[in-house]
């Protein structure tokens, strides 16, 4: 634990307890979700599953970084992880990304994907707002991610059609956002 | 549609197996069955059994992922709001 750096957060009025519940779910839903994800993916076949399973795989493998980036925050700021891993699955600030019941249909499978990421979206703007201006360190790394997060739903919701997403194509290695925290 | 006091409400916690009921614009809605409410509980910072109305305005979600939970009442005003 990195004291100073947690009394200066809550000097700032962040409820540090609450920022690390849900610093810790969110783990767990990028955890979780990684390995949900492996299971998707290896299930995107046929001619319109293999066209969605790069960027399956490019989500999986990031989502797998926030989880990485994630844990020295929670543990500067004196915080743990679960010991048990099935209480750290349920304690997920998302729903498991589990399989369709239909496994050939694409587009049921690219609806859980973008499930997922919304849910991931809605949850670091929540804590990006709760931490703006006020504990910067865990801002940047909650903004780093999201900027992953809101690429990852872009890609699954311009498959489903709902739109035009407005993204280029990625260039270079993954988590160009989180990569920073991970060196 | 059953009618909900809002000592009734504070009872549908989701604590100890109990069911989990929160509010919206004055709509009950059954939170029970949603991996995003266990024990009662909504990312650390909402708790079932009350009126979340207000605590909507500043989620990053509208009222519409709560529509997806049945609706199982509508919460009566207070006394003092009736006119």
């Amino acid at each position: 634990m990195a004291k100073v750096t947690r009394e200066v957060v809550e000097r700032a009025g962040v409820d540090v307890d609450q920022l690390l519940e849900l610093l810790v779910k969110n783990a767990s839903a990028e955890l979780t979700t990684y390995y949900y994800y492996t299971i998707l993916r290896v299930n995107l076949i046929g001619l319109q599953g293999e066209g969605i399973k790069e960027i399956a795989e490019t989500a999986r493998i990031e989502d797998r970084n926030h989880f990485e980036a994630l844990v020295p925050r929670i543990y500067e700021l004196g915080g743990k992880l679960p010991q048990d891993m099935k209480a750290f699955h349920d304690v997920s600030a998302c729903p498991p990304a589990y399989l369709p019941k239909e496994l050939g249909d694409t587009t049921e499978l690219l609806k859980v994907l973008v499930e997922a990421e919304r849910c991931a979206v809605r949850g670091y703007t929540q804590i990006c707002n709760m931490t703006a201006g006020k504990d910067h360190r865990t801002y940047d790394l909650a903004l780093a991610i999201l900027n992953e997060e809101v690429e990852h739903e872009s890609w699954f919701s311009e498959f489903l059609g709902e739109g035009p997403s407005g993204h280029y194509l990625r260039r270079g290695e993954t988590s160009p956002f989180v990569s920073k925290f991970l060196k | 549609m059953r009618r909900f006091t809002a000592e009734e409400l504070a009872s549908y916690d989701g604590r100890d197996r109990r069911p989990a009921y929160v509010v919206y614009d004055g709509k009950v809605y059954d939170v029970t069955g949603s991996f995003l409410w266990k024990g009662g509980r909504h990312q650390a910072m909402h708790d079932a059994g009350l009126d979340l109305t207000r605590a909507l305005l500043d989620a990053p979600h509208g009222p519409d992922l709560l529509a997806r939970c049945p609706q199982v009442g509508v919460l009566e005003e207070p006394e003092a709001d009736r006119t």
